[in-house]
């Protein structure tokens, strides 16, 4: 499904990874090893300075550029809302296309595990974890084939952050997504992830299955990463 | 009011500079040399341009004219292209606004007989259009630039979200053209109130009745109100484009990235 071939850009050196359809690929490692760099590569926010990204088989520039972020929906780490209501932010990007359908925005509030109230509320008078859901949401409404997710429940409770990886799993599993998720809570690791890739100083140091690699490190790096 | 200062009236000017230079004499302010140089400076400044323009007046009009609002266009283009050096096509962009306006302006004014096409009228409403458009254009350059690094993470969620560089910047090209237009409105709304314009207190000292100074006076103020939206608008327009590369990429995203994920792990 996504594939990097000998990629590099700025502190991302070499990289070379491929993540299947439908796999949970968890992207973890240090603040600063370059995590929230390779999303952007695969939204085509920036391009390769080298090396080669292909998803579907061909290359990633074969495909028209705002064609392929909707399909590829991206994340970002902060939530970016739009000036507006919570209402505006949803329906932005299925807007574009005239994709949106009046009450589209039931789903996608219960899909975050927002109340429906929220709906009309100016997006600066939601909590750090509203705004992050509602950013999950507007990502979710572009009905996109693989999510990228930049720490996407680093701002919320466990228990909430329990409750939407579990419909993350949902979605995956009923629409037949891929998903690569950057977190450095490392029970999220474990819960979620069928595959690791552990990055370090702008490269992917080991990749593994899942919880597999967390139980049986190879390098020392992770080994050091995990003991923390 | 005598109908012209004589060289020996104009000689007693200098006490009216003696007031601050005394001023930063006692309170040993340190700035009594460049109130003398920059009094100096302003008077050869003033004499110059009035030499040049009685020069200009009494060329024939189809030669004074353009060659003078040249000159005010170039000057102008250079002196806002400061505001935005490190953007593309800045000065061209600047040049073509500048001649856009001042061509439309001109037309308008002799279409409708507002003004007549003689040097003495012409070339100072015109400086008067090309200053305030100039000033305009230089404010929307700068704060596009802020808004553009303010907003540099909203930006990128729209283009994420598979918006055309258009529409990812619509937020900011509406604050950018709101921020140029509201103190135009604001001293619309005020004139002659608080300050009576520049021009027409001229004219009223050079012996021009009051409804007439008027009369002319709002030409000029709505044709700057005009020109000054239009340039600001034109800017805005025309540059948004130069902060994306033909990929939908923001420009030297490199750059935006750095920052913007430095201020992430922050
Ligand atoms: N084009 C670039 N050139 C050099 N350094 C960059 C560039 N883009 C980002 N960086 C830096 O690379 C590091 C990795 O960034 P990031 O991908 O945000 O890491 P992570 O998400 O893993 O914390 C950061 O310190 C960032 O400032
Ligand atoms: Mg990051």
């Amino acid at each position: 499904m996504i594939e990097f071939k000998n990629v590099s850009y700025g502190p991302l050196k070499n990289i070379s990874l491929s993540v299947d359809k439908q796999e949970i690929a968890i992207l973890f490692g240090p603040s600063g090893s370059g995590k929230s760099t390779l999303l952007y590569l695969f939204n085509r926010l920036i391009d390769p300075e080298q090396g080669e990204i292909f998803y579907k088989g061909k290359p990633i520039d074969d495909f028209s550029i705002t064609g392929l972020r909707q399909n590829v929906g991206l994340l970002l780490q902060s939530p970016n809302l739009f000036p507006g209501s919570v209402l505006d932010n949803l329906k932005y990007g299925p807007s574009l296309t005239g994709s949106w359908k009046e009450g589209d925005e039931k789903r996608l509030l219960e899909y975050v595990q927002l109340p429906q109230d929220l709906r009309d509320r100016d997006v600066d008078h939601l909590s750090g974890g509203q705004q992050q859901r509602v950013s999950l949401a507007r990502t979710l409404a572009n009905e996109p084939e693989v999510l990228l997710l930049d720490e996407p429940t680093s701002a919320l409770d466990n228990n909430t952050a329990e409750e939407i990886e579990i419909v993350l799993k949902e979605l995956i599993e009923e629409k037949g997504l891929t998903m690569v998720m950057v977190t450095h809570q490392l029970d999220q690791v474990r819960r979620m992830g069928t595959k690791g890739m552990f990055m370090n100083e702008g490269t992917i140091q080991e990749t593994g299955g899942l919880p597999g690699m967390l139980d049986n490190p190879e390098t020392l790096e992770l080994k050091e990463y995990l003991e923390g | 009011m005598s109908p012209e200062i004589s060289n020996q009236s104009l000689l007693f000017l200098i006490v009216f500079v003696v007031v601050p230079l005394s001023l930063s004499y006692f309170y040993q302010l340190g700035m009594s040399r460049s109130i003398l140089t920059s009094s100096i400076r302003g008077t050869i400044q003033l004499f110059a341009i009035g030499y040049i323009l009685t020069f200009l007046f009494d060329l024939n009009a189809y030669i004074g004219i353009p060659l003078m609002i040249t000159v005010m266009i170039i000057i102008a283009s250079f002196h806002a292209r400061k505001k935005g050096r490190d953007l593309p096509y800045v000065l061209p962009t600047l040049l073509a606004g500048l001649i856009m306006i001042e061509v439309s302006v001109l037309s308008l004014w002799l279409l409708f007989d507002m003004v007549e096409f003689v040097p003495s009228e012409v070339i100072p409403m015109s400086g008067m259009v090309i200053g305030n458009s100039m000033v305009a254009m230089g404010l929307a350059l700068e704060r596009m630039k802020t808004e553009f690094a303010e907003n540099n993470g909203r930006i990128l969620a729209a283009l994420s979200l598979g918006a055309e560089p258009k529409q990812a910047s619509h937020l900011i090209v509406q604050r950018t053209l709101n921020a140029a237009l509201i103190p135009n409105v604001d001293r619309i709304k005020t004139i002659g109130l608080v300050q009576l314009p520049g021009m027409m207190t001229g004219l009223i000292l050079g012996g021009v009745a009051p409804i007439m100074a008027i009369k002319y006076q709002l030409v000029i103020s709505l044709s700057i109100f005009s020109s000054v939206s239009l340039s600001a608008m034109f800017v805005t327009l025309v540059m948004y484009k130069h902060f994306f590369t033909k990929d939908k990429q923001v420009l030297e995203s490199k750059e935006a990235f750095k920052e913007y994920s430095s201020r992430d792990n922050a």
